[in-house]
């Protein structure tokens, strides 16, 4: 090999592990803390169970969501799609559809959803993060406009069984989605050339397009699969809550997007990985059920989780100026 | 003379590193009172980074700074301006809706009143004080959008003095002017000069530091490697420190036999240039020569796909071809090394062979999956053959040195199988040894059945290198020259029509 003329420095890889690694760490041993104070019930079957479903669908979410934040959008109409898809499962069921096909409509809702998203940031040029407050308003607004501004039944076998069955009768379906999703999302993301082109196009999304690569399209796509997550989360809520309501889905952006970036995914993007979007969604998602198996009033759980996000982005600011600094 | 009056500026042993090269090793100069101080070097000779270390853009790694005598530690640009350190860059920073004066005079409005407002008259009768001082007819409410680039500098240049300046650097001021427009900026600098302001000039071109410098100091390759009195030097004395190596070996030509027409541009219109005609042979290097402005990066982003088309053709081994998108391009195997290629370029922090393998990602294994060792193989292959100097295929490109880092892009191209390689400055930013070794590498293309064309703005470079020139203004091609007939004096005239 021809010699080295380079610097010591070598961010890249081993930094990043280093820090997914922390995160880990950072969890389980917040786990064990969460397990000791909040004896006996937080480690139990009856809150774990509950818990993990609560997460599975924040954290389908979550990775796709990584996917559209690594090429330097992002997507905040996630929580006005669980709403609305949630109000469509009740509806379409009232009418007595069949649950085969109103989950089928619902995923695709999901993408109408999320290529709507994609052609305001790709093809119209809108700034994606306030295309997407935008939206998740319209999303919401039609939840509310289906509903009657009510919550209504959503009983249904298929429907019940995506958040409340079990595979080999011991494992929860939802936790099943949940793993599915994130093997898929982290082969895409460190394995495959989709995955490439979306790192690409994160680090230098001009390079990228003079390279051929054809960068709208993806950012398209990762918006349109983010949509059909969305929806996704969207059904496995409504099955877990047996209604569709409006409400559902309500401030999750933010709890979804503070995992990420406590993930380590930057804002800007080009950087964030699938483990760590994994580990950010864990050790939120660990917080905030111990804070509420604590009785800690909901009113203040919503000022911790808003206090999170500000946290974890000024952390991350903190850290890109220090980096720049060196220069 | 000026050393009468004083020393006014000492930079002493100033060292700068950037991550995989020594930008600035261990250079010192002084500058004196009322004096031009010509900085000579080629692309990436440190010049640049010299002047944002003066001007508190750039912390040095070491070193030391004197001002008046006084030891001067630079941390940001106002420091640098509140000493009287006033740089004019060759991008302008000129606010482009605003007047003249309110250019003149930004973050500084002259003010009435116990309400501060704006003293418009005031501003204006300054401004044209100012003006006049420089001797240049300019109406201080005048839009700066609408004058010319050395209109725009003289803003520049007004906007600095208005503020005491001791020490004015320009950088490159003439890239983009026309030799009238550079007299006049010389008169504006003896103006000046005779106001006891001592002026640092950088520039590559020879002939201007005869003309407008009372002292030069030539740097190649961060090193400061001469300085001499103007008078008493000549132009051949100051070729061979600036390059360090004879004309000969620095531009390395050989003859390729010329083939077949592969690409073909008819009357082709697009914003920044109009009705461009021109061909290109196999084994040809075409040389594009132009002043800042003259519409050449703008013709090579439309003929890569990347600026859109109003009318005209492209035809590409006698095919006409739509190209929309540089998708398009690359697949009619065109690639394009472009200017800025941290920018355009690379995709800075990510690996060697992730930015190799850039323009192929879909040629990675046969499926959705990346076959890594297929990746590897032809990153490893491209890094032999062109000698990337790098320490593994994974480091971040964004710290290698810029040599290195063009000759990773022109592996991204070559790896995509491009025959028609457009380079946009291809040398800019590199140092010496780098330079010669992508000129071989223009050659070795020609030889193996490519066509190049290269953008340079570097007279030396082009006259050496290409075998034929087209010349560039204003948008359309003023003259075309074989090697044999072309001079610096010939295409600086076709470049200034």
């Amino acid at each position: 090999m021809p010699e080295i003329k380079a610097s010591s420095m070598e961010p890249g890889k081993k930094a990043k592990i280093n820090n997914t690694g922390i995160l880990f760490i950072v969890l389980v041993v917040l786990f064990a803390l969460f397990s000791y104070i909040g004896r006996p019930f937080f480690f139990s079957v009856l809150n774990l169970i509950p818990m993990l479903n609560n997460l599975s669908f924040i954290g389908i979410i979550a990775a796709v969501l990584t996917m559209v934040m690594v090429t330097g959008e992002i997507d905040f109409s996630i929580g006005g799609n669980i709403g609305l898809t949630a109000c469509l499962v009740a509806f379409l069921l009232s009418k007595g559809m069949s649950g085969w096909i109103v989950v089928v409509i619902a995923l695709f809702g999901g993408a109408v959803m999320g290529a709507f998203n994609g052609f305001l940031a790709t093809v119209v040029g809108v700034n994606s993060m306030i295309a997407t407050i935008g939206t998740m308003f319209i999303w919401r607004g039609i939840g509310y406009t289906l509903s009657n501004g009510e919550s209504m039944l959503a009983v249904n076998p298929v429907i019940d069984f995506i958040g409340r069955g079990f595979i080999f009768k011991v494992i929860p379906f939802p936790i099943v989605i949940f793993i599915i999703i994130f093997v898929v999302t982290y082969v895409v993301m460190n394995l495959s050339k989709w995955g490439r082109s979306i790192y690409a196009i994160g680090t230098n999304p001009m390079a990228s397009y003079l390279s051929g690569i054809n960068v709208k399209k993806v950012k398209f796509i990762n918006f349109l699969l983010c949509g059909i997550t969305a929806s996704l989360g969207g059904l496995i809520l409504t099955s877990l809550s047996a209604v569709g309501m409006p409400q559902h889905g309500q401030g999750l952006e933010l709890v979804i997007i503070s995992g990420i970036v406590l993930g380590g995914t930057a804002l800007g993007g080009g950087k964030g990985e699938i483990l760590g979007t994994l580990a950010g969604t864990l050790i939120l998602s660990i917080l905030y059920n111990f804070l509420t198996i604590m009785n800690v009033y909901y009113y203040y759980i919503q000022i911790v989780q808003g206090a999170v996000l500000v946290l974890v982005v000024a952390t991350y600011e903190i850290r890109q100026s220090r980096a720049l600094k060196r220069v | 003379m000026a050393n009468d009056n004083g020393i006014v500026l000492k930079m002493e042993n100033i060292i700068k590193t950037f991550p995989g090269v020594v930008a600035l090793d261990d250079v010192s100069i002084e500058l004196y009172k009322g004096e031009v101080l010509g900085i000579l070097g080629e692309n990436g000779a440190g010049k640049s980074t010299l002047i944002k270390i003066l001007a508190g853009n750039y912390i040095k790694d070491s070193g030391s700074i004197f001002v008046d005598g006084k030891k001067f530690e630079i941390k940001n640009p106002s420091e640098a301006m509140a000493s009287g350190i006033r740089v004019i860059y060759q991008e302008l920073n000129s606010l482009n809706n605003l007047t003249v004066a309110e250019n003149i005079f930004v973050g500084e409005q002259l003010v009435k009143g116990p309400f501060k407002i704006v003293d418009w008259k005031a501003m204006n009768k300054r401004a044209a004080e100012i003006l006049k001082e420089l001797n240049v007819e300019l109406d201080p409410n005048a839009i700066i959008g609408d004058l010319s680039i050395s209109e725009k500098q003289v803003v520049e240049i007004a906007k600095a003095i208005s503020k005491e300046a001791k020490i004015l650097v320009m950088d490159e001021p003439t890239a983009a002017l026309s030799e009238e427009e550079t007299q006049s900026l010389f008169k504006i600098i003896q103006t000046l000069k005779s106001r006891g302001v001592s002026i640092i000039y950088i520039s590559h071109r020879l002939k201007e530091i005869f003309e407008i410098t009372d002292r030069v100091v030539i740097l190649r390759d961060g090193k400061n490697v001469g300085l001499r009195k103007t008078n008493e030097t000549n132009a051949n004395e100051l070729v061979n420190l600036m390059v360090g190596r004879d004309i000969k070996e620095m531009y390395p030509k050989r003859e390729v036999p010329i083939g077949e027409v592969v690409l073909e541009v008819k009357n082709l219109n697009a914003e920044g240039f109009k009705d461009i005609s021109f061909n290109l042979r196999r084994g040809e290097i075409l040389g594009i020569f132009g002043l800042l402005g003259s519409g050449r990066t703008a013709l090579v982003k439309a003929l890569f796909g990347a600026n859109k088309i109003h009318s005209g053709d492209i035809i590409i081994n006698g095919k006409k071809v739509n190209v929309k998108s540089p998708k398009i391009a690359r697949d009619e195997k065109v690639g394009l090394v472009p200017l800025d290629r941290k920018v355009e370029g690379l995709a800075l922090h990510l690996g060697v062979k992730e930015n190799v393998t850039l323009a192929n990602i879909e040629d990675l294994g046969k499926g959705f999956l990346i076959n890594k060792k297929l990746e590897k193989m032809k990153a490893q292959k491209w890094v032999q053959e062109l000698g990337i100097k790098t320490p593994t295929l994974e480091q971040e490109v964004n710290s290698l040195s810029g040599g290195n880092q063009q000759k990773v892009v022109l592996a991204k191209w070559l790896e995509s199988g491009s025959k028609i390689i457009i380079l946009n400055e291809p040398t800019r930013g590199i140092d010496v040894g780098a330079k010669i070794e992508i000129y071989k590498l223009m050659q070795n293309l020609c030889e193996e059945g490519s066509a190049v064309i290269m953008i340079s703005s570097e007279l030396p470079e082009i006259l050496s290198i290409a075998d034929r020139i087209l010349v560039m203004s204003k948008g359309r091609i003023t003259a075309q020259y074989s090697r044999t007939e072309a001079t610096e004096e010939k295409l600086l005239q076709s470049a200034c029509i």
